[in-house]
């Protein structure tokens, strides 16, 4: 009740008594001794509140800033100059940087872990003949374009720049890029993959390039840089031109249907129904009606004769989870029905076990696929539990296992045609140093002995993919005997002639 | 019966889990007095049944009654028993004999009519001796083996009907077979494509469950990496070879 007074005053909006230009210090003064300067009030709000909500102000706590940041104001940092190896680094090369004293001194270069290399991909001759013979690209151009692409790390316009094949054809960026991630595609789509389908599809689609929608789009932006400032100018003007247009039918739109619900109420219905100009209003409604009751005549008409027609129960998927439940309860396993069987009765498969299906390795090879998976403990006869998911993972291990020992083999193969090479290497070598002063009988024999030996060498390849030991004593008998049988150009050209085509094969 | 019944629904198959194989116990001095033949060591049951085992029963599977869909077991035993033909046309579907030595039994499984099935032909290895870990038949002597208890050998499949007819369908689904345990809760059955298991099998009567499936399932990841990884490596070798081949044939090409 202090300020009554004061209050009445200012409610009534009577000015106050005491002159506004003259100072009222003592007032103020007193007020200021009154009133205890709140803590984290401020000034305005004291004054509002006044001394009268002193509880009020208890509540108010100091707001807590943030903290100033410390700008190293605190003390003296120390720099020291240190000699580091950079890991990233192949050389040993030692540089000096200055770091803080504070650091560790047995951390290594932080910047190294940067350097990281991308994986590279290679393959192998028989890779390439199955799945990355192009047209447009010799195996040659391919491993010179996979050579450089290493060299220069994925970077494509240095790729480009630097990109000459001696005798290719000119070759467009985007050609080689597509070359590139086609060939990387193709090789992780074909070969045995260790983890699940999902990271494989995220490893292709990391590899999807699409050559023709690139070479539009380069198009587009180039067109778009292309225009002159005449073209550029017409197009802001049409841009906005557009724009006041679109605005004036929204305006208008917007009217229109104020319009109608001011003059038919509630019935007019959705504002965003756009009825053509000059229809009386009378008749909308009934319009509206006959659309509405059309459309619902043409949804149900035509489709339901043909699905009628289907004799046979279709199946639908089983997208819900009470149905997956249903079906793993009663053990039903749903495919899509081929849609050309139906007609056909007889291709019915029978009843079977599901062990009877289990996948089986080629006759060729088998007894080393055994052998393989014998080592890794896994028999590919007969499993434990052969439920359809175990089945399915037996077959992606006997395709791996496959794929392993072709690989095997291959790798003998091409073992066996570099020591031919070798051989002949040396024996040309030879020939050079001690030159020819063999007597021609001789060499006749050396001939026969030589083809013969070679019309035996495909019995020693089946022998070899018996198993890896035997392999090599082939290998080393052969050595031997070939060595045996240094002697002659003529010799060693037949040789060469039949590696040459039993590489082919 | 209706028409519709007789239509095949496409685009389903449907599966049942069974197990075959049998149990064999060794005979007392006594029970082999009584025997008609007194040379019969083994006392053995060979039977088809649901893969899933009743709870607290003693023997291996079958929860379930199958005559709603197997019509009849026929087990075609050695030619040296009498009638070595036993069809059972009435669940249980299980032989029981005694005998001295171990033979492969056949085992033809026909389907009720409804089906429209063939019989179905499997054949088991009748298993009396205990299991080694190697797999090797080493036969020890009767009061060694009469002290392991009897001998289990089972093998899990399932019969699956591709497309099948309406009313077979409706009479299967009206039979869901009891699931198999989550968890091991007993021993497990003893397969030689897991050698391991067999501590896990020992100390009672076997029963299936799920996680053998999957124990198998990652057996066999791990292996396919294995697998994957020694391949990587060979392949980057092969590559290699090919690379040198390459690089002798331009020698050897300047040589001549």
């Amino acid at each position: 009740m202090a300020a009554s007074a004061a209050d009445v005053r200012s409610i009534l909006a009577i000015p106050d008594p005491a002159p506004k230009a003259g100072p009222s210090k003592p007032k103020k003064a007193q007020t200021a001794a009154a009133i205890r300067k709140q803590e984290g009030i401020t000034r305005e709000v004291q004054g509002l509140i006044g001394g009268s909500a002193a509880g009020l102000a208890v509540q108010y706590a100091k707001p807590r800033l943030k903290q100033k940041p410390n700008l190293g104001g605190s003390g003296k940092t120390h720099w020291e100059l240190r000699a580091f190896k950079n890991k990233g680094r192949s050389d040993d090369l030692e540089l000096k940087h200055w770091v803080k004293s504070t650091t560790d001194p047995t951390a290594g270069y932080p910047f190294a872990k940067y350097n990281i290399q991308s994986t590279s991909y290679t393959y192998s001759q028989d890779e390439y003949t199955r799945f990355l013979d192009d047209r447009e690209w010799t195996k040659e151009e391919t491993d010179y374009l996979f050579s450089i692409v290493r060299e220069y790390d994925t970077r494509w316009y240095i790729i480009h720049d630097s990109y000459d094949y001696p005798g290719g054809m000119p070759r467009t960026l985007e050609d080689l890029k597509d070359r590139y991630y086609s060939v990387c595609r193709k090789l992780v789509r074909n070969r045995p993959w260790a983890g699940d389908e999902i990271s494989k599809n995220q490893l292709i689609q990391s590899f999807q390039f699409d050559k023709d929608r690139e070479l539009t789009r380069k198009k587009y932006l180039l067109s778009l840089e292309n225009r002159t400032q005449e073209q550029i100018v017409e197009e802001e003007a049409l841009y906005i031109e557009i724009k006041r247009l679109e605005q004036n039918e929204r305006k208008f739109k917007k009217e229109r249907d104020d319009l109608l619900r001011t003059l038919a109420g509630v019935d007019s219905g959705l504002p965003d129904i756009i009825e053509d100009d000059g229809t009386p209003l009378g008749i909308t409604g009934d319009a509206k009606r006959k659309k509405k009751g059309g459309t619902a005549m043409d949804i149900d008409s035509p489709a339901t004769p043909s699905v009628a027609s289907i004799a046979t129960p279709v199946v639908k998927r089983p997208q819900t989870a009470r149905n997956a439940a249903y079906d793993a309860q009663h053990c039903i396993i749903r495919t899509d029905p081929p849609l050309t069987s139906s007609a056909t009765k007889a291709a019915h498969q029978p009843a079977y076990l599901r062990s009877f299906k289990l996948p089986v390795p080629k006759a060729a090879i088998a007894p080393k696929i055994t052998q393989a998976l014998a080592e890794l403990g896994i028999s590919h006869s007969r499993l434990v539990m052969p439920t359809k998911d175990n089945c399915v993972q037996l077959e992606a291990l006997l395709d791996a296992t496959t794929a392993l020992v072709e690989t095997k083999r291959l790798v003998d193969k091409v073992q066996a045609d570099i020591d031919v090479i070798k051989e002949q290497i040396a024996l040309r070598e030879g020939r050079g140093m001690e030159g020819t002063t063999e007597p021609s009988v001789a060499l006749d024999a050396m001939e026969m002995d030589d083809t013969n030996e070679v019309e035996a060498e495909p019995e020693g390849e089946d022998g070899r993919a018996q198993s890896v030991v035997s392999t090599r004593s082939v290998r080393s008998r052969k050595q031997t005997r070939r060595s045996m049988s240094i002697s002659s150009v003529d010799t060693t050209a037949t040789v060469s002639t039949r590696a040459g085509t039993k590489r082919k094969r | 019966m209706a028409s519709g019944d007789r239509v095949r629904v496409r685009g389903l198959s449907i599966f049942r889990p069974i197990i075959y194989g049998n149990t064999a116990t060794v005979l007392t001095q006594k029970e082999r007095e009584t025997l008609p033949s007194p040379d019969h060591t083994h006392r053995w049951t060979v039977a088809v049944r649901s893969a899933a085992s009743a709870p607290d029963s003693e023997q291996v599977g079958g929860a379930d009654d199958l005559s709603y869909f197997v019509k009849r077991v026929t087990f075609k035993l050695h030619d040296t028993y009498t009638n070595p033909t036993r069809n059972i046309d009435k669940p249980p579907f299980e032989v029981s004999e005694t005998g001295w030595g171990e033979f492969e039994i056949q085992i033809r499984i026909a389907f009720i009519s409804e089906s429209g099935e063939k019989p179905m032909l499997l054949y088991h290895h009748l298993k009396l001796h205990p299991w080694t870990a190697s797999g090797d038949p080493e036969i020890p002597p009767l009061d060694v083996a009469i002290k392991q208890g009897p001998v289990h050998s089972w093998q899990y499949d399932e019969i699956v009907f591709n497309d099948p007819y309406q009313n077979f369908l409706n009479l299967l689904t009206s039979h869901p077979p009891t699931p198999l345990p989550k968890i091991k809760k007993r021993p497990v059955p003893f397969h030689l494509a897991h050698p391991a298991s067999l501590e896990a099998s020992k100390g009672g009567v076997p029963e299936f469950n799920v996680s053998m499936e999957k124990e198998e399932a990652e057996r066999m990841e791990e292996a396919r990496k294995k697998v994957i990884a020694e391949q990587d490596k060979w392949r980057a070798k092969l590559i290699e070879k090919e690379k040198e081949l390459e690089k002798m044939k331009k020698v050897l090409e300047q040589l001549s």
